[in-house]
């Protein structure tokens, strides 16, 4: 327990004087911003072609300017949004120690390598849930602002428990990426990974595969594939949760027996 | 208690493709000697300090500190074990005291004092609340240091440990390994590419040529197997040459202007050698005992295929 405190407060001080995870959470809150200018653009489309923020002839399509349309988008943007952000966030933590190479200082120390995993997890976890509580916040100070109609109380926390859900699946997806981190000695492996699970899933989910899917699982509950997609049920979440335990388990048989050449 | 504090039987590396890293190499390193481990770029050097440490996994053979058998989750043995391997490398976000408090947590330290007392100890009180990132080379091996000794390591496995460092600095850094091995007991295991300081500094040798442990001596060892050599410089080479042929000794020329000679009696009396010349009428200009450096025992070791010592 004593090495783990040890390597969260390394781990902790590491990302706290980083760019990066301030970085990551100020990317993450363009989305309610863009979400919310989205909205006042539905609200008054007249009033926004007049101000040039919109074309004249564009066409929106999107829906109506009130809080359900902007919960459905939140969703889409914070769970696509995320599996990017998330990734970057992750690649930095564990493919950071290769390309500075500080890993060698990790790996013949008193701190079991796997508690280092552990710890650099459990600080990705914290700042991922940190930045998706923020932009739960914000999104909901930008929808007051802005004056949204059709507010509920119930609907609203039903959509918010769903995208906190969605966001917190996205996080514990990231084990793959923190391995591929490992493997590819650096980011390059572990953006390349996100990137490609991303584009899995649209295709996955387009095939009627998706809530099946691990990575399209998040998305699909937070309502990006509409009434068509195939919504997903507990045997999605396990995959997830199966996924998420086979990341974390391969990146520690990795830092654990791995030849460490980097 | 086991009296060695690195052992490795027939200890080997093969990587895919068919590369053979390491080719059953024999250590044995007693504690409290500074064993300097020479070799070219790729002889396999790192390769054998990573297998030390746990950090690739020979393909056969093993290696035991303080007797105890290395693997990757033996965090106790790492307790005993302070090491900089290859590059000096540091969290260029964090200032010198952030990355020596991150591996004082990592190495399980509760004071806080070690800090300061390693701050102090590698000269880096100026550059305490400096970034890693804006660190010269020389203070950024000196941070490597510092963390290396940070928990009062029973040895330092050190790869370059005078990489980067201004002369000022080998000769301090000289200075701290031969007292940390002189007055705390403390074994060293060193690569180094700077041959005059291994000279100066260790206690015992060991050449890796191509995978292979080649030689294996200690410092009195190494000055038998030194190559001497009489240098002798005269106006007339040739006559000079004639000369010492008639006396009965083999010189070898050298140039244009040098003769060498090897011959017991000359390296034992070489006021003899002097006394021919002057004799023949070619006085010698220049006569002197020159004795083979640890940089030229090393490369004409190299040079060859070399044996086994």
């Amino acid at each position: 327990m004593t090495a783990l405190r040890g390597a969260l407060a390394t781990e902790w001080l590491k990302s706290r004087r980083s760019r990066v995870p301030w970085g990551v959470a100020v990317g993450f809150s363009i989305a309610p911003l863009i979400m919310g200018l989205f909205m006042v653009i539905l609200k008054d489309p007249e009033s926004a072609r007049a101000l040039g923020l919109i074309g004249a002839k564009a066409q929106l399509t999107a829906g109506t300017a009130d809080w359900p349309t902007y919960w459905s988008l939140l969703g889409q943007a914070v769970t696509v949004g995320g599996s990017i952000l998330f990734a970057f966030l992750t690649a930095w933590v564990f493919g950071r120690e290769f390309a500075d190479r500080t890993i060698r200082g990790l790996l013949a120390s008193a701190t079991p390598r796997r508690t280092i995993v552990i710890a650099k997890a459990l600080v990705i976890a914290t700042w991922g849930v940190a930045i998706s509580g923020w932009v739960l916040l914000l999104s909901l100070a930008i929808g007051w602002l802005i004056g949204l109609p059709g507010w509920s109380g119930s609907v609203a926390i039903q959509a918010l428990a769903t995208i906190g859900l969605a966001a917190l699946l996205t996080i514990v997806l990231q084990g793959m990426t923190a391995f591929f981190a490992g493997v590819g000695h650096g980011y390059i492996a572990p953006l390349a990974w996100a990137v490609a699970t991303v584009a899995a899933s649209q295709v996955l989910a387009v095939l009627g595969w998706g809530a099946w899917f691990p990575w399209a699982v998040p998305a699909i509950l937070a309502g990006a594939g509409g009434a068509e997609v195939e919504p997903v049920g507990p045997g999605g979440i396990a995959m997830v949760l199966l996924a998420a335990v086979t990341g974390i388990v391969a990146t520690i048989a990795w830092w654990e027996w791995a030849d460490q050449t980097g | 208690m086991s009296d060695q504090a690195i052992a490795t039987e027939a200890l080997t590396k093969r990587y895919r493709g068919d590369v053979l890293a390491v080719d059953g190499v024999n250590l044995r390193v007693a504690r409290g000697e500074i064993y300097a481990f020479l070799g070219l770029n790729g002889a396999g050097k790192s390769t054998t300090i990573r297998m030390l440490l746990g950090m690739i996994r020979p393909t056969a053979g093993h290696a035991e500190l303080f007797g105890t058998r290395v693997r990757p989750g033996a965090n106790d043995l790492w307790r005993r074990v302070g090491h900089l391997v290859e590059s000096a490398a540091a969290y260029p976000e964090l200032t010198v005291v952030e990355n020596l408090d991150v591996a004082r947590r990592l190495a399980g330290i509760e004071d806080r004092r070690r800090v300061d007392l390693m701050i102090d100890r590698l000269a880096l009180n100026a550059y305490a609340g400096r970034r890693a990132g804006t660190l010269s080379l020389g203070n950024l091996q000196r941070l490597a240091l510092a963390r290396a000794l940070l928990h009062g390591p029973e040895l330092l496995v050190l790869d370059e440990p005078a990489n980067g460092l201004d002369p000022a600095g080998v000769i301090e850094i000289r200075d701290l390994l031969r007292d940390l091995a002189r007055h705390e007991g403390v074994t060293v295991f060193m690569s180094s590419h700077i041959l005059g300081e291994v000279d100066l500094l260790a206690t015992r040798i060991g050449i890796v040529h191509r995978g292979r442990l080649v030689e294996e001596l200690d410092s009195a060892a190494l000055e038998q197997r030194r190559d001497r050599r009489l240098e002798v410089e005269t106006r007339d080479i040739e006559a000079a040459e004639t000369a010492l042929l008639a006396a009965g000794l083999t010189p070898q020329r050298r140039g244009d202007w040098r003769l060498e000679l090897r011959d017991e009696v000359a390296l034992e009396a070489p006021e003899r050698v002097a006394e021919i010349l002057v004799s023949a009428g070619e006085p010698p200009t220049h006569l002197a005992i020159a004795r083979e450096s640890l940089e030229e025992h090393f490369m004409r070791l190299t040079s060859g295929q070399g044996a086994v010592a």
